[in-house]
């Protein structure tokens, strides 16, 4: 294939030519309730390419059929062509690499029947519906992966790579009369069929949290301080920081560029905020991006300051940085666009008991059940919460919904604890209409000396 | 094509074809599907077609029985989905498009994305029932947002144009005033209102309150006792001005079609009319399921089984108020508040439990609305409420229906919303 992709390279007539081919395998198996909803396995392969000719603009065609691939190097060449651009796109200087990079595949599930797929997954769908009569409905989603991939450039980059993915998720909904409770658990892995076994525990532990937030009050709504776990906090630092902190959103965008100086103070000193590619095992890490630039661990905030971004060629370029590794493609169907990898909040100091300690009423938001950033505006929903009364941990609250503004929000993170952990979840990210792509985040226990929590209204909701 | 930042930087074109396949064997049903077919005829080739059925067939044996049955020819309606000067339009003639959107948006301290796509395509679809059908169809989306950044105050403010033919002038120009006048009014920042108070949603607007609907009226969630519609057929559940349909024959958009993924026909399926709720949307597995027929809304993609999807949904009543607002925000609507909110965009909108209808979202753009006029944009405030009581009654309808994006609605006025500082 390589070979094949090289001789059509050698035919462009473009500055810079590169393409991308993927062949792929994956199944997914849903259940709903005790029902299967579906168990299909799917085969799909394509390939992308990418042009730019002197003064042209870039170029691009995605293609399903790889007897095409000859014609749409041409017609990207075409596309280029057609595209002026003053000042000319420039790429970021970035060696070529040759490498074959076949990741260890732990169990290839293209080898597993999809009948064993069914039994695993019916198995954990099982466990929560166990767990209690209040359990009515579950959702139970097992999906695999391996994709072969191919990448070359005209500057003389090959790739090739074999990846796995797997990704397991269960909510369980507990109703009593009108009120419903959602629990969720979700397992992202760029490994095989050997990670998802024994994964019991965490469906059954789902599931109970379901219930016992059936009988937990709303929390009271208003200003305090909060206490996000690590998986909230991961999601917090992705959404309410990572994406600005892509060049793309800045790099030709003046006002934004002074929003996002570097230099410019983001918090305490004690952030730490980076975003590692080449973190060993995690989903999001990858030994090379979409433009074969190797990844790396990229350094975003430092005691507080705004040091450094994540950039594609084509936005290290014109900021005058070095690429970093994050020009990522969901898939062939897409151009790269700078995107995250693994994101987090470097490890602090102290225990969790440490940062509770001298609270006298606050929050404990954990679990991520979705969030969303708008601007300089953000709002997450927690899975749950615990209220934090004098110092210790009290009982249990439900609908904690998070939302404020970014930039007070992280000054406001005052302390951070020392028990680091990435969190391995599936979903993805999802930006210019490429979702969901894998990634993760990490973080410790991070204290937020004070933020708004809450949904309900303290002045009565229409009825 | 992509207009980043003011700058046309990218053209692009992506060809795919794929085949889906379903099979009943032996009481149980199976899926697969597959892009490995032949460029110009879509068939999937010889090498492919075997271990397709093979996997349809694996996929199965580990279904649940289904008396599920095959739809057998039945005429189909005619209904224009393909023009020709969609689909003949040059790439220099896209870029006219976004090149003179460009022109007309940007202004001093802002810059403009603009993104311009064309798609053609063809679908067939057939069963071993005998019914058989395809259609050929033009896509056009454009879409334009406009970057404002002053030192931490960020503004994003955007519209789309989407329909099976090219955009006429009018319709960009509609663009245009849309993020015009929604930006005019948003230069400046006045303090949120709080309490129970009358709120104007735009029709781009109004999703918080049409999503947890349309999700409790698709035939799936009766299925799984998770609608709080599905006991209240033939009752009057809304204010009796509101009226939803489904068209799948609406001429211009993209969504319309003569038979859907399952060669069933396509018709004009009504969900609630005057307030009372009339049926579910329905594909052939619910159907089934719920011992009824389906409404022609099956949908699927290359990979993965049919499931109920909707066409064109169309808000009764909507753009036929008789108010007068002239061309301002809220379709004639503001005159009616003293002081209270404009609705634009929610965030958040789609997390949570949706379909238990209570919704709770802090405002992305919104505008407060004192004595009839809107007095500056609001940050800071989040809107709460509960979409089916607040549907039981209905303040007015604008008289500005529009399209946004597969959805046709005009401003709705709601008393009683539930506005917060935060």
């Amino acid at each position: 294939m390589i070979d094949r992709l090289t001789a059509a390279l050698g035919r462009s007539r473009a500055d810079y030519t590169e393409i991308r081919v993927e062949r792929s395998w994956s199944t997914a198996v849903t259940f709903r309730g005790p029902r299967l909803e579906s168990a299909t396995a799917s085969e799909d392969q394509g390939g992308f390419v990418r042009a730019l000719t002197a003064g042209g603009g870039w170029g691009v065609a995605s293609f399903t059929s790889l007897d095409r691939l000859e014609a749409m190097v041409a017609r990207a060449v075409e596309l280029s062509r057609a595209v002026r651009v003053t000042p000319p796109i420039r790429l970021a200087d970035v060696a070529p690499h040759r490498a074959e990079a076949i990741l260890d595949l732990d169990g290839d599930v293209r080898g597993v029947p999809i009948a064993e797929k069914k039994r695993l997954l019916e198995a954990y769908n099982g466990e929560l519906l166990a767990v209690s009569d209040r359990v009515v409905d579950t959702l139970a989603s097992y999906r695999d992966e391996v994709s072969d991939y191919w990448y070359v450039n005209s500057e003389g980059s090959a790739l090739h790579e074999l990846r796995p993915e797997v990704t397991l998720s269960g909510t369980a909904v507990a109703r009593r009369d009108g009120t419903i409770e959602k629990g969720l658990e979700s397992i992202g892995l760029r490994r095989g069929w050997s990670s998802v076994q024994d994964k019991a525990v965490g469906f059954r532990e789902a599931a109970e949290r379901a219930v016992q937030l059936l009988d937990a009050p709303m929390v009271t709504g208003g200003a305090y301080p909060v206490i996000l776990d690590p998986e909230l906090a991961g999601v917090f630092i992705h959404e309410a920081f990572g994406h600005l902190s892509e060049a793309d959103f800045v790099y030709e965008n003046p006002q934004a560029r002074e929003m996002m100086t570097l230099g410019r103070r983001f918090g305490k000193p004690g952030l730490n905020v980076g975003d590692n590619g080449a973190a060993p095992g995690l989903r999001g890490t990858l030994p090379f991006d979409d433009e074969g630039t190797p990844t790396q661990d990229t350094p975003l905030i430092k005691e507080g300051i705004l040091v450094g971004r994540l950039h594609s060629r084509e936005t290290a370029a014109t900021m005058g940085e070095r690429a970093t590794g994050n020009a990522r493609a969901i898939s062939f169907r897409h151009p790269p666009i700078v995107r995250m990898t693994n994101t987090y909040i470097a490890n602090g100091r102290g225990s969790f008991e440490d940062l509770i300690r001298d609270v006298k009423l606050g929050v404990y938001a954990c679990g991520a059940f979705g969030g969303q950033t708008l601007l300089e505006n953000f709002s997450f929903t927690a899975a749950y919460g615990r209220m934090i009364r004098d110092g210790q941990l009290a009982e249990l609250v439900k609908d904690v919904v998070l939302a404020g503004n970014l930039f007070q929000t992280l000054d406001r993170i005052d302390h951070i604890a020392g028990d680091f952990r990435w969190n391995q979840m599936g979903g993805g990210c999802g930006k210019g209409g490429q979702a969901p792509l894998p990634v993760t985040e990490g973080a410790p226990h991070v204290r937020i000396e004070e933020a708004l929590v809450g949904g309900d209204v303290p002045s009565g909701s229409a009825t | 094509m992509a207009f980043e930042w003011g700058r046309l930087k990218a053209a692009g074109v992506a060809e795919e074809a794929g085949v889906n396949v379903r099979v009943r064997h032996r009481g149980r049903v199976g899926v697969a599907g597959t892009t490995a077919v032949a460029e110009t005829t879509g068939v999937a080739t010889d090498d492919v077609g075997a271990p397709l059925l093979d996997r349809a067939l694996a996929s199965a044996a580990l279904g649940e029985e289904l008396d599920l049955a095959f739809p057998a020819q039945a005429p189909l309606p005619g209904v224009a989905t393909f023009f020709d000067r969609a689909a003949d339009a040059s790439l220099d003639d896209l870029i006219g498009i976004g090149r003179s959107l460009l022109e007309q948006l940007e202004r001093e301290g802002c810059r403009v994305n603009v993104t311009i796509e064309r798609e053609a395509a063809e679908t067939r679809v057939a069963n071993t029932a005998g019914a058989a059908g395809a259609y050929r169809s033009t896509a056009i989306g454009v879409s334009a947002e406009l970057w404002r950044i002053a030192g931490d105050d960020v503004l994003a403010i955007g519209d789309t144009y989407e329909g099976a033919d090219l955009p006429s002038d009018d319709a960009l120009a509609a663009l245009v005033r849309s993020v015009n006048l929604r930006l005019e009014h948003a230069l400046r920042v006045v303090a949120p209102p709080e309490g129970a108070l009358p709120v104007i949603f735009t029709p781009l607007g109004l999703s918080a309150l049409m999503l947890p609907v349309t999700q409790a009226l698709s035939g799936k969630a009766v299925l799984q006792g998770i609608s709080p519609l599905a006991a209240r057929v033939g009752e009057p559940v809304f204010d009796g001005r509101f009226s939803l349909t489904d068209d799948p024959l609406l001429v211009g958009r993209a969504a319309s079609r003569p038979l859907d993924d399952e060669c069933v026909h396509s018709r004009t399926t009504c969900l609630v009319e005057r307030g009372v709720v009339q049926q579910f949307i329905y594909d052939l597995e619910t159907a089934t399921r719920a011992r009824t027929h389906s409404t022609g809304h099956g949908q699927r993609s290359v990979f993965g089984k049919p499931v109920p999807g909707y066409t064109n949904i169309v808000l009764g009543d909507a753009g036929r108020g008789t108010r007068d607002g002239g061309d301002d925000l809220g379709g004639g609507l503001l005159r009616d508040v003293k002081d209270g909110l404009l609705v634009d965009e929610l965030i958040g909108v789609g997390q949570g439990n949706v379909i238990g209808g209570a919704f709770s979202h802090p405002v992305a753009l919104a505008y407060r609305v004192e004595r009839g006029t809107i007095s500056g944009r609001v940050k800071d405030a989040a809107v709460a409420g509960n979409a089916y009581d607040l549907w039981k009654r209905v303040g007015d309808f604008g008289n500005d229906g529009r399209w946004a994006g597969a959805r046709y609605t005009a401003s709705v006025l709601l008393d009683g919303v539930s506005v917060a500082r935060r």
